[in-house]
């Protein structure tokens, strides 16, 4: 019997062996024209399947003409061919409009993003690539919903500012976690001195595959106390089997500022001041001629301004200072990158550099770098990878935005003033109102140079198909140089015939981890469990030497220092610990559940309170494959997400729960002081978050989005609580207070036209509402009592809003600056709100209008034809206002000398005059005080951000010349800024005080750079 | 297979054991408070740390001089920077929000903390050191607390009940904040009683000879200072006494040699030390002088008025100089070198002017020390000398060293037109202040 059957079964085989043909041919991307390396082709209604090879080409047995085979790819729609009579059969693939397949990656995993229970935003790299912006957070801006994104201001390398839905702290961080590639990327500035450069423009951006921001507590939490800003991946490209490919990337162009304020010309300048001096002296009741008169001594200025002549008589414009701080920078961007790999190995490599003169004088920026990421299969278990990459910075860096030798500050110069004296040496005060920063480009260096190396190294050990353990070691070595010289003519050299500093920094970093991953369906039921451990140790160290007394200003390092005036060395660390779990299930993709947890402990927190346990849950429903809707034409997709969570934040500096006394040193000899007050309670900030989120896609995904709403509340906050200085203190970090951040995003996602002539449109927005719940017991408001700047956290509003003297313009009568009193019985209602004073002590403050805008955005349009590609990306906010707080200085009716806006020539002059600039002043505070809404104003904006039109060579062209793809394009960033700011650029925050809570605030800020370049890309 | 995941597991394990430890970090730029508390050498750094305190620029470093010459300029000095806090001050228009305002107040009660974290942890001083330390403590209170009722109280009144609103005394180390830290502002007699208390303490404790830092004699020069401004001439006269008979200090011939000096001269009874190595809190240079020597543009002038105030061939008159289009003083102009605090020739104004008004010679005929000081500058003796004369001297013997509007208030005299007691002449507590403790009440016009 049994041989019977195997005799049959034989022979059967014989059979079908005998009816069957053989046929090949080759799979492509439609799009592209490239071979699909690993596409899968299975018969139909049958076990038997293969795959394509490195070129693409496959070939299948088939038993009859009337076979069917079903070729199918991630990412491309699965195409079902009937064999016929061919014996070779090239299929073209179309890529896929669904999101269904779309694979995003999570915190130390990757999921397929229908099964998602949270909310994570996907920026493609192909979305970042060939971008003319210094770094990778400029080229995301505008392109995720609720990820806020803005330059500090527009010095090259200046700090980012990213918030995920809202502002999430105080006096903690707020800026979300970066992961690259696994590894935790610390955003501390390194440079020794001025404002905080961006750690993160060393990264170059065309490397990267893909950057999900994890936005909800479900999506975060697994990276727990680390987690409450959001969390940024970013993975660079790995290379995938197949043909080498090899692609150059060149641009080219230049850089302009986006706008100019308008000052007085020369004319203007000598008639304004004098009617100002002669003002004053109305005031005092002093003849103009008096030689103590405001006049003469305005005279005797002049004289001083014009180079010490009589030339300012004449009224000719000798300097526009605003043109000597702004010139047209230009910019250099080249980009090599090598691919591919075969069954066994792959590889990405990649060389970059680029090269920014910016649109400030002397500030330029510079970088290179390399990056080297392979993977390959050690044995059929066992994978084994290293990312490996480098990169260097060089940054010619002006000085912060407070400083009188920052170029922006040369606006405050006389007209009359010429740049240089008759043997072209640049003049100095007191010929110049003030330092001449000039002097600085000239005579002056400050280049800091950082260089960083990631290396990261993975095994992924599979025990069976469904279990596996992925240990991940990576370091990260950070090293910033910051040397400077200031010749003999400079402000900081000038008494001391020369001064130089030399710093070096040095941040290491470590993390280490070990995830074992489970994953295993059973029938309908999927199950996946996650569980790891994470070692982060990072340290810190600094050295600074200064010295002073140069020979000349030829020697410009410290060897050449007659003096060495001090040099010091510092060295800080912090430490986390973690434990963490995941549990995934669903039931035919139809129920998902999502459960994490993670428990850190941080070196940052007192004793007793040094761990916490973060959890997590979500939950989703995917409605389309219900029954009901299953094949419902207009619904292809819709899922409910529904999660809570809890994550935290430790991002404060080390070691602030301890009484600390500092070192110092009086008379040569070494002193103690006391430095910080114990908290040895101190501990996590907690946000506790839930997320109600509806995935769609309609008309089978052509129109596909997502729509969420939020609420964040973060309790325990890391506060940094005024107390009386009466204690010697002026703050204690305590764990007090809360925060809400509530809001709603939308994103959508449509091809509008397919085919020859295609139209895609991508749309963001995302409102958001902060708000200071509570602070310490009983406080109702933090203001540092600045008489300059007026952010200020007070309870019921968002962090940051604005507080001071309501202006109410000037008293017709007299032409003196008046506010409104505004003030409030015992429930804090204005009482008379018309009266108004001219003591501005007697004003109370109100608040005067909030920083953080309610609602950004970002609109994407692109459009292609025959080869030709115009992207267009509109980038926005509003409800914000900005505080000019240099407005004291540039527009205060001529309270001193700096040269003022035009705007300040409609100030009052005679009785009965309407006006809202007060009568000119000169020596007088009639109206300058800073702390007003006289200087705030709307900052809402809508930019075109990027604009970009590219002509692809069509293949057929380029083949013969082995070429796989070409490319020109042409891309302009911020071409266009709509707004009703009146200062250089909206997109501002001055870059010395830039905090969580001071922000909005301009103060001869830089603007931001408008460039345009044409570029080429080559792809063999 | 089975052995993998063994080891994996042992592996992951021992690795997490073990990394528990890595979580105890300590600082390595400072020590904890109690470790700076509880030994004879700490507690003397925590003491020097107190001058420090006392050096910075928000009080003798330099703002606590700057101020009270501008608060008093009168037409004699003129402020011509861009900051506008100090415009503020020099013009009468100072808002609560103002920072220099906020910059004493912060810098005096930091060093009165310090000073009161040192008096709490005499025990344990070596015993033979205690009394030292004790009363150099009580003198750095002392001194910023003389400050602090100056500035932001109205002037004491010899003879009344001063019940006008001074500054909180904290006289306690602060280890936490607690509902304690929360302190109303005391009366100016109080505050002048608690100065008192310590002055006289400290004099008892100083040794005679103690370098650079506060000894006796700097106690009995503060004294004679502090009654000075009381109107309390016979204290005193007889403080001021008793530094000049001490013989520790001497007048030096040459005027000009008394300023810009690296080390402290014979004439310095106190004086806020500064090098090249720690001179970023000594801000007089900044303001007085240019860019030459340090300072900013000059933002400080000296006007014709103050130097039409000397007579011809006074030699404080040619310390002036012209720079930047401008006259300075030539006092503040070296950044890396000492600021004089208290000087011998102060405690023979003193005691001239007690002298003068008390008809008394104790020590010395006013006319005598009228003339120690005027033929010093250069100038002929006079046979008969009077009470203006003196106050003249003094004028211009302690010029632009933070003396101005403390003698136009204790002089009852005025200061651009407004009277010693307007409320303009004072400094508005803090507005970071009263926002955060409830407790204390603003001056009035704030």
């Amino acid at each position: 019997m049994k041989r019977l059957l195997i005799t049959f079964l034989v022979a059967l085989v014989a059979m079908s062996v005998s009816a069957q043909r053989k046929i090949d041919g080759q799979i492509s991307d439609r799009s592209t024209g490239e071979a699909l390396v690993g596409a899968t082709v299975l018969l139909k209604g049958s076990n038997s399947g293969t795959t394509t090879n490195i070129d693409g080409i496959f070939s299948i047995a088939v038993p009859s003409e009337s076979s069917v085979l079903v070729v199918s790819y991630t990412g491309f729609e699965t195409q079902e061919v009937t064999v016929g009579s061919q014996m070779k059969i090239n299929i073209q693939m179309v890529p896929s409009s669904t999101l269904v397949e779309e694979v995003v990656v999570i915190g130390y995993g990757k999921q397929i993003k229908s099964t998602l229970t949270g909310n994570i935003a996907k920026i493609g790299g192909e979305n970042l690539k060939s971008m003319p912006v210094v770094s990778v957070e400029q080229a995301m801006q505008g392109q995720a919903a609720g990820v806020f994104v803005e330059s500090v201001n527009g010095k090259l390398g200046s700090a980012m500012r990213v918030r995920v839905r809202g502002v999430g702290s105080i006096n903690a961080g707020t800026e979300p976690l970066y992961v690259i590639d696994g590894i935790p990327i610390a955003k501390d500035a390194r440079n020794t001195s001025g404002a905080p450069l961006n750690p993160l423009a060393d990264l170059n951006f065309n490397d990267v595959e893909s950057i999900e921001v994890l936005k909800d507590a479900s999506a975060k939490a697994i990276y727990g106390a680390r987690g409450s800003n959001g969390v940024v991946l970013i993975t660079t490209k790995s290379g995938k089997s197949g043909r080498s490919r090899v692609e150059l990337d060149v641009q080219s162009g230049i850089s302009m500022a986006t706008g100019k304020r308008e000052f007085l010309n020369a004319a203007e300048f000598v008639d304004y001041f004098t009617e100002a001096a002669n003002n004053s002296d109305d005031l005092e009741g002093v003849a103009y001629d008096d030689p103590n008169s405001w006049t003469q001594f305005l005279f005797g200025r002049f004289r001083r301004y014009s180079g010490r002549n009589d030339s300012w008589m004449e009224k000719v414009d000798r300097t526009d200072w605003q043109d000597e701080a702004l010139r047209t920078g230009s910019i250099t961007n080249a980009n090599l990158s090598f691919s591919g790999g075969n069954e066994k190995m792959r590889y990405y490599a990649s060389g970059n550099y680029g090269d920014n003169e910016g649109i400030l004088v002397g500030n330029n920026f510079e970088k290179m770098g390399g990056r080297l990421n392979i993977d390959f299969d050690a044995t059929d278990r066992l994978r084994v990878g290293v990312n490996l990459s480098l990169a260097r910075t060089i940054t010619k860096q002006v000085s912060d935005d407070n400083a009188f030798s920052t170029p922006m500050q040369l606006v405050a110069m006389a007209p009359i003033t010429p740049t240089r004296d008759e043997d072209g040496v640049l003049y100095d005060r007191p010929v110049t109102t003030y330092y001449n920063g000039l002097i600085d480009v000239e005579d002056g260096q400050r280049n800091v140079i950082s260089f960083r190396s990631i290396a990261n190294v993975f095994g992924d050990y599979k025990f069976n198909e469904h279990f596996g353990l992925r240990v991940e070691g990576s370091a990260n070595l950070y090293n910033v140089r910051d040397d400077a010289f200031f010749g003999e003519r400079t402000d900081n050299g000038n008494d001391s015939r020369g001064y130089a500093y030399s710093a070096f920094a040095g941040a290491t970093d470590y993390n280490t981890n070990a995830v074992f991953h489970w994953d295993q369906d059973f029938d309908k039921h999927a199950l996946g469990l996650d569980l790891g451990t994470e070692l982060f140790t990072s340290e810190y160290t600094r050295t600074f030497v200064e010295g002073e007394q140069f020979p000349s200003d030829e020697f410009k390092t410290l060897a050449s220092a007659a003096s060495i005036t001090s040099g010091t060395s510092t060295i800080t660390n912090y430490s986390f610990l973690s434990y963490f779990g995941r549990a995934r299930y669903n039931f035919s993709r139809k129920y998902l559940v999502n459960l994490s947890a993670r428990m850190d402990g941080s070196s940052r927190f007192g004793k007793d309170n040094r761990y916490a346990f973060f959890p997590a849950a979500s939950a989703g429903w995917v409605l389309s494959e219900e029954d009901f809707l299953k094949d419902n034409d207009l619904f292809s997709f819709l899922k409910f997400r529904a999660s809570w969570g809890i994550s935290g934040n430790a991002d404060i500096g080390n070691f602030q729960s301890l009484g600390l006394y500092g070192a110092g040193n009086y008379n040569g000899v070494s002193t103690l002081g006391p430095s910080q007050i114990a908290n040895p309670q101190l501990t996590w900030e907690k946000s506790t978050e839930i997320d109600f989120g509806l995935d769609f896609g309609l008309f089978n995904n052509r129109l596909n989005g997502e729509i969420d709403y939020y609420v964040k509340n973060t309790t325990d906050l890391l506060l940094n609580v005024p107390v009386p200085s009466t204690s010697g203190f002026a703050s204690q970090f305590q764990n007090i207070g809360e925060l809400q951040n509530k809001g709603i995003e939308f994103t959508l996602n449509s091809n509008n036209l397919v085919g020859k002539f295609s139209w895609t449109t991508s749309l963001n927005l995302a409102a958001n509402k902060n708000k200071v719940v509570s602070l310490a017991g009983g406080q109702t408001i933090i203001d540092d009592g600045s008489s300059r700047y007026t952010n200020v956290i007070r309870v019921g509003s968002p962090i940051g809003v604005f507080y001071g003297a309501d202006y109410a313009g000037v008293d017709p009568d007299n032409g003196d600056a008046i506010w409104y009193v505004n003030q409030m019985d015992d429930n804090g209602n204005i009482i008379n709100p018309d009266a108004t004073t001219n003591d501005y002590n007697e004003a109370n403050f109100v608040e005067l209008g909030s920083p953080l805008p309610t609602l950004i955005g970002g609109l994407d349009n692109t459009f292609s034809f025959a080869g030709l590609t115009l992207n267009v990306r509109f980038q926005g906010q509003t409800g914000n206002s900005i505080h000019n707080a240099g407005g004291g200085f540039m527009s205060c009716n001529a309270c001193w000398f700096d040269n003022q806006t035009r705007d300040q020539l409609d100030s009052w002059k005679n009785p009965g005059d309407v006006t809202n600039v007060p009568e000119a002043r000169l020596g007088y505070s009639n109206g300058d005080q800073s702390r007003s809404s006289r200087y705030i104003s709307d900052g809402a904006y809508l930019r075109l951000k990027n604009l970009t039109l590219a002509y692809d060579f069509p293949s057929k062209m380029l083949s013969k010349a082995k070429i796989r793809d070409l490319r020109l394009y042409v891309t302009g960033t911020n071409l266009l800024t709509f707004t009703k700011y009146d200062g250089w650029d909206p997109e501002v925050t001055t870059d010395f005080l830039a905090s969580n809570v001071v922000y909005g605030v301009d103060f001869y800020a830089a603007p931001q750079p408008k460039n345009i370049v044409a570029g080429i890309r080559i792809g063999f | 297979m089975k052995s993998y995941k063994l080891w994996s597991l042992v592996l992951a394990v021992t690795f997490l054991a073990a990394c528990d430890k890595k979580l105890d970090l300590e600082p390595a730029q400072s020590i904890s408070e109690s470790l700076a508390l509880d030994n004879d050498v700490n507690v003397k750094s925590v003491l020097l740390g107190a001058y420090d305190a006392l050096a910075t620029d928000g009080l003798l470093g330099g703002n606590g001089v700057r101020d009270a010459e501008l608060v008093g300029a009168d037409g004699e000095i003129r402020w011509v920077g861009t900051f506008d806090g100090p415009r503020q001050i020099f013009n009468h228009q100072m808002i609560a929000e103002n920072g220099e305002a906020q910059n004493m107040w912060e810098d005096a009660y930091n060093a009165i903390n310090i000073s009161n974290n040192v008096l709490e942890a005499l025990e344990v001083v070596n015993a033979d050191d205690r009394a030292v330390v004790e009363g150099e403590a009580r003198w750095i209170r002392a001194m910023a607390y003389f400050q602090l009722v100056r500035f932001y109280g109205q002037a004491y009144q010899a003879g009344g009940n001063n019940s006008q609103l001074g500054v909180p005394l904290v006289l306690r180390a602060t280890r936490k904040i607690d509902e304690a830290s929360f302190v109303p502002r005391n009366t100016v007699e109080e505050c002048y009683t608690q100065i008192l208390d310590d002055i006289t303490q400290a004099k008892t404790l100083l040794p005679e000879d103690n370098g650079i830092r506060a000894g006796k004699y700097a106690a009995a020069a503060l004294a004679a200072r502090v009654y000075l401004q009381m109107g309390r001439y016979a204290e005193a006269r007889d403080n001021a006494n008793e530094v000049i008979g001490s013989g520790a200090y001497s007048l030096l011939s040459n005027y000009a040699d008394l300023w810009n000096q690296e080390d402290n001269t014979n004439e310095d009874i106190f004086a806020v030390q500064i090098s090249s190595q720690d001179f970023a809190e000594a801000t007089l240079v900044i303001y007085y002088s240019i860019p030459g020597f340090g300072g900013r543009d000059g933002d400080i002038e000296i006007e014709q008025k103050h130097l039409n105030l000397y007579s011809a061939g006074d030699d404080r008159l040619d310390l002036h100089y012209s720079g930047n289009g401008a006259m300075r003083t030539g006092k503040w102009r070296n950044q890396y070198n000492n600021q004089s605090v208290i000087r011998l020739a102060e405690m023979y104004l003193i005691r001239a002017e007690s002298n003068a008004r008390l008809s008394t010679s104790v020590g010395a005929t006013p006319a005598a020390d009228y003339n120690a000081i005027h033929t010093r500058a250069g100038l002929p003796a006079k046979n008969t000398v009077t009470l203006d004369d003196i106050l003249l001297e003094r004028r211009l013997e302690l010029a632009h060293e933070g003396h101005r509007i403390h003698d136009i208030k204790r002089l009852k005299g005025t200061a651009d037109g407004l009277n010693w007691d307007d409320n303009k002449l004072l400094f508005p507590i803090p507005a970071r202040e009263i926002e955060v403790n409830a407790k204390l009440a603003q001056n009035a016009g704030y």
